[in-house]
Formats: C-alpha cells, sequence, structure tokens
C-alpha cells in the first residue's frame, strides 16, 4: 500500500479534479449568456436577483444563477402520466455523466515529469492519455445523442418526440462534417492524441491550427454551433414550432440536468476547438521549457496583467456608481453601497496582485531538480506553477470561444430544418472533403509524409 | 488483479445487456441493452490494450449504427411491437441457436494457441496504421480496405437508389395528399 501513495500516483489522482472544470465555468457561462445577450440587445439584462445583505448584494445579476438553482431544485419533479419512466428518468443523466467524462481527454497542462521511487514519471495534462485521443471525444459526444432522443421518446409527447427526431438528426448529420473538417489538423499533427497536437502547434501563434487550417477551423466551429444544438441551428427547440423540443415534458432538477449538460457541452466544445485549433495550453511566444525556466518573471507578468484587469474592474464599478447616484432611482443609496463595496473589494485585490507579482518576480527563481541529457526535470511546485498558467491560458481561450458562441446565439436568426441539412450535407461536407484532400496533397508535397 | 476485476464486471454488463436484447419485450429497450452490451464490449478492448479499437467500437457501433436503430424503432409505430410476449417460440429457438454458436465459438477458441499477450499494446492507432498501411514493404491490405471502401460505397449509393424509388417523377406535393 506504502508504494500506492508516491508522487506521481497522488498528481495523476489530483488531475481528476480537472473533471469538474466545465461544470465550475456554468454559471459564469449562465451569467455571461444573459449580459452577452442584454449587451447585444442594447438593454441592461438581469439585475434584480440579491442576497439580503447589506440592503442588496446583486453581483451585477450573477445572483440570478443561485436563484435559478434553488427553484429548479425545489421545484415539483412532474412526470407526465404517460411516461415511458424508465428512460425518463435515465435521458437526463446522460448529458450530464457525458460532461463529466469529456473533459479527461483535453490536456489543460503540458506533461511534466514527476519523481516516483523509481526514477522520474512522465505525466500528462489529460486524465485519459490514449493515442486515440480527440477519437474518444467524438465518441462520447455521439453517446450524448441518446440523452436527446430517450428524453424525447421516453417523454411520449409529439412534440418532444418532433425535437427529438430534429436533433439527433442534426447531430448525427454534422458529426460528419466535424469529425472530416478537424481530420486536416490530425493529418498534420499526425497524431489523434491531444496532447501531440498541441506539443505540434508550438506556442507561436501564428502557426497555430486556425492558421495552417482556416478552412477546417471555420468548418469545426460552425459544426460545434450544430453539435452543441445552439442558435443558429436550435430547431431541435424551436419554440415557435415544437414548444421547446425534446425536454418540453421535462420540469425542475431533470430539465436542470439537460440544461447543465447543454451549456457544459458547451465549454467542452469551446476547450476542444481551443485545442485544436488556438494551440491548447500554449502561452503565446513561451515555450513550456522557457516558462519553468523563467517562472518568476512569467509568474509575476501573468499576476501583474491579473492584477491590471482585476484594477480596470474596480474602476469600472466606480464609475457605474458614480452615474447611478446621479440617477433618480429609489435604490440609488442601496446600489452606491453595493457598487462601493464590490469596488473596495477589486482594489484590495488589485492591490495584493500587484504586491505579489513584484515579489514573485523578483524572489522566484527556479533551478533543475535534475538534468538528464536532452532531459530536464524540474521540481514539482515549478510544473504545478507552470501548469496553473497554462491552465489559465487555456481558459481564457476557451472563454474566447464561448464567448464566439454567445455572440453567435443573439446575431443570426434560426435557420429552417431543410436549410439546416442541406447546408450539412452539400456544403459542409464537400468543402470539408475538399479541404482534406488538399492539405493531404499540400503534407505530402511540402513535407515528403511518411 | 485489477483488470480481472473489471474484466469481470465489464463481462457480466455485457452478458446481462446480450440476455436483455433476448427477452426485452420492447424493442427500444433491447436496442438500448444492445448499446450497453457494445460499450461494455468495448471497455473489455480497452482493457486488452486497444484503445483505438475501444474508441471506433463506441464510436461507430454504439454511436452511430445504435443510434440509427433506436432513430427507426421511434419512427415506427411501436403500440403493437410492445405486446410482443417476452418469450415465445422464435426467441427460445434463437436462443439455443445463439448458446450453441456460442458454445462452438468458444471451443474453437479454446483449442487455439494464443501467442499475443494481453498487455502487450496491439490496438492502438500507431499499430492499426502500420498493419493497414505499411511504409515499407507488400502488403494486400492497402487494397483490401480499398476494396470494403467500395464495398460500404455500393451499399450506400444502392440504399440511395432503394428510397428514392420514382427517380424520373419530380416530386409534388399532390404525391402526398
Amino acid at each position: 500500500m506504502t508504494d500506492l501513495l508516491t508522487l506521481p500516483f497522488l498528481v495523476t489522482c489530483a488531475k481528476f479534479g480537472l473533471a469538474f472544470i466545465p461544470l465550475m465555468l456554468l454559471p459564469f457561462l449562465i451569467w455571461g449568456e444573459r449580459k452577452g445577450a442584454s449587451l447585444i440587445q442594447d438593454r441592461i439584462g438581469p439585475n434584480r436577483a440579491a442576497i439580503p445583505l447589506m440592503g442588496g448584494l446583486r453581483m451585477f445579476g450573477f445572483i440570478h444563477n443561485m436563484s435559478d438553482g434553488i427553484k429548479l431544485f425545489f421545484k415539483e419533479s412532474f412526470v407526465p402520466a404517460h411516461a415511458h419512466k424508465f428512460w425518463y428518468f435515465l435521458a437526463p443523466m446522460i448529458p450530464i455523466i457525458i460532461a463529466m467524462l469529456a473533459p479527461s481527454v483535453i490536456p489543460w497542462f503540458a506533461p511534466m515529469t514527476v519523481q516516483g521511487p523509481s526514477g522520474w514519471v512522465s505525466i500528462s495534462g489529460q486524465n485519459l492519455d490514449a493515442d486515440a485521443g480527440v477519437l474518444v471525444l467524438f465518441a462520447l459526444s455521439g453517446l450524448s445523442v441518446y440523452g436527446v432522443v430517450l428524453g424525447s421518446w421516453a417523454s411520449n409527447s409529439k412534440y418532444a418526440l418532433l425535437g427529438g427526431m430534429r436533433a439527433s438528426a442534426m447531430m448525427v448529420s454534422y458529426e460528419v462534417s466535424m469529425g472530416l473538417s478537424a481530420a486536416g489538423i490530425f493529418l498534420l499533427a499526425g497524431s489523434f492524441g491531444l496532447t501531440q497536437i498541441v506539443e505540434w502547434q508550438g506556442s507561436n501563434p501564428f502557426l497555430w491550427g486556425w492558421a495552417l487550417q482556416p478552412v477546417g477551423f471555420v468548418l469545426f466551429l460552425v459544426s460545434l454551433f450544430a453539435e452543441t444544438g445552439r442558435p443558429p441551428f436550435d430547431v431541435a427547440e424551436g419554440e415557435s414550432e415544437i414548444v421547446a423540443g425534446y425536454f418540453v415534458e421535462y420540469s425542475a432538477v431533470r430539465f436542470a440536468l439537460y440544461y447543465m449538460g447543454e451549456y457544459a457541452h458547451i465549454v467542452i466544445a469551446s476547450a476542444l476547438v481551443s485545442t485544436l485549433f488556438l494551440g491548447g495550453y500554449q502561452v503565446p511566444f513561451l515555450p513550456t521549457e522557457t516558462i519553468r525556466a523563467n517562472l518568476g518573471v512569467v509568474g509575476g507578468g501573468v499576476l501583474a496583467l491579473l492584477g491590471l484587469g482585476v484594477g480596470a474592474i474596480s474602476l469600472k464599478i466606480r464609475r457605474w456608481a458614480r452615474i447611478y447616484t446621479t440617477l433618480k432611482a429609489s435604490d440609488a443609496a442601496d446600489r452606491a453601497r453595493e457598487y462601493g463595496f464590490l469596488a473596495t473589494v477589486s482594489s484590495v485585490k488589485a492591490v495584493v496582485l500587484l504586491v505579489s507579482a513584484l515579489a514573485v518576480g523578483f524572489l522566484v527563481r527556479t533551478t533543475p531538480a535534475e538534468v538528464a541529457g536532452d532531459l530536464v526535470h524540474w521540481p514539482l511546485w515549478v510544473n504545478a506553477a507552470t501548469a496553473l498558467v497554462q491552465l489559465g491560458v487555456l481558459l481564457v481561450k476557451t472563454a474566447i470561444i464561448c464567448w464566439v458562441f454567445i455572440w453567435v446565439r443573439w446575431t443570426l436568426p434560426r435557420f429552417r430544418y431543410d436549410q439546416i441539412m442541406s447546408l450539412g450535407w452539400k456544403v459542409m461536407l464537400n468543402v470539408a472533403l475538399v479541404n482534406l484532400l488538399i492539405t493531404a496533397l499540400v503534407a505530402k508535397l511540402l513535407v515528403g509524409g511518411r | 488483479m485489477i483488470a480481472q476485476v473489471y474484466f469481470g464486471l465489464f463481462a457480466l454488463v455485457a452478458v446481462l445487456c446480450g440476455a436483455t436484447l433476448v427477452f426485452a419485450r420492447h424493442p427500444l429497450n433491447g436496442a438500448m441493452a444492445l448499446v450497453g452490451a457494445m460499450v461494455s464490449l468495448s471497455g473489455i478492448y480497452a482493457l486488452i490494450q486497444s484503445p483505438f479499437l475501444a474508441t471506433l467500437q463506441v464510436l461507430v457501433y454504439a454511436g452511430a449504427i445504435m443510434m440509427l436503430v433506436v432513430f427507426v424503432i421511434m419512427v415506427l409505430n411501436t403500440a403493437k411491437d410492445s405486446k410482443t410476449p417476452g418469450i415465445d417460440l422464435v426467441g427460445i429457438l434463437m436462443s439455443v441457436v445463439a448458446f450453441a454458436f456460442g458454445l462452438v465459438f468458444t471451443g474453437v477458441l479454446a483449442r487455439t494457441p494464443v501467442e499475443a499477450r494481453a498487455d502487450s499494446p496491439r490496438g492502438t492507432v500507431q499499430a492499426i496504421a502500420d498493419t493497414l498501411f505499411p511504409v515499407h514493404g507488400q502488403s494486400a491490405w492497402p487494397l483490401l480496405f480499398l476494396a470494403v471502401g467500395l464495398v460500404l460505397l455500393t451499399a450506400i449509393v444502392g440504399a440511395v437508389l432503394l428510397s428514392k424509388r420514382r427517380l424520373e417523377s419530380p416530386i409534388s406535393v399532390e404525391d402526398h395528399a
């Protein structure tokens, strides 16, 4: 038992926490969706729900997530009389199970070496380091269709069934162009493994997947819009035609499971796009070894950037507070107090971050634990800090793609069902095939291939 | 040790799902049992160091083919199907046949000397690619691979032709009315 509790084993166990990343990002994504919608539609957006402290803490609408959760958990879980009970109960769990499994193949940081009892052990940034890599993700995404199909069928309702049919037909169709549009990257990188693909892209942003496979990037992103059932591809929910699609008969916490699954799918899809086409965990212009060797400077820079960002937010909140006090709103005093509080908290955070940035920048120096030829082994804390920086960079990239999802949703109108099908099969599939052919030819002629 | 525990679990789930497929009264339950059997099989593939095979099993069979089967079951009128008795003559006969087939198959497998070790990697992407498309030396596999692709393409074209019976006649709204 004692040789189980080695450092590599503990690090591997700690990596399981990465499975919760999509679920932890959900509140931010839902908040971003609501505020993004209000930004694009030129309105204020949700800001009423509040924690009853200090005259109401509203946190700019963030508290709405909490009230949603409380409402959905305490509502009556209604089951239609004619539902097929077993599948009705099981179906909403499938998307959330997939949402917990899917992050296991995404590399959240660069592979590191950790000293074990019998030498250095390499530990990669993904929980499931299979060479089938991204195919596992495609397989899981194929399985997640069952949640939609079974839920719609088990509801025993015509609207739900129509929604489920549309959703499953769309997902199955767009899986084809999704796989084919990413195939160019697999061909160039020579691997399905996501860590290998990210390592192949390197740290130069102009040599990442988006630059080498621009067509594939656009096609993949569009296929993912369809895969996640997001507008403009949300005919499965088409509330003007079929009420709400496959989850029309679901209420309370089962509806919440579908909802969470859908948003977790968006996070995972964004992380996948970032990994395949935007360099994954690679920090622009800073290879992993450079970060490890100059951890003090890089870490200080990251902390300084964070501090500046939080400081900017604090200034912005102060400005809003000033605007609010000039309005003749009845709760102007409460809001001024809340904004003042939030601005003070942000200012303190910014100062702490900037000071720690200086401290880290000047004090932290890293030395390799062991140099074995070309391989340089670093102490665990250096690797962990580097992993944290890279995880943060990947999350920023993921957030940007998530914003693209939100942006597209509130900008484009919904397609008709036949338009979606003809776009998928007659346009995207063909463009993806031609793109793959050209990529193969160019890769073979220029690189020589194997 | 732990691999054997996992093998037992996967095998148990696969056998239970297989039995459910045979005895399920509703076709959808049967189809979903088959999905469960396929996923457990893929777990066994992953256990014998064949991650690529395991992934493809889920991707192609559980994800795509069974999806179509479930789709068809959903579209068809299942009111009649759900009254199918769980055990009837056909079911019993087919169980006997399947059991006999399984016995023969197991007997042949048990007599065959197995040279490969279970924990040596064989079903990885690299190994399958090297077998199918060898860079050095002659091999019939690429040709066979292309031939299988052509056979599948023919099947797809045939299916499209069969489903579009009246190619020459334009589809009009009056036809459906």
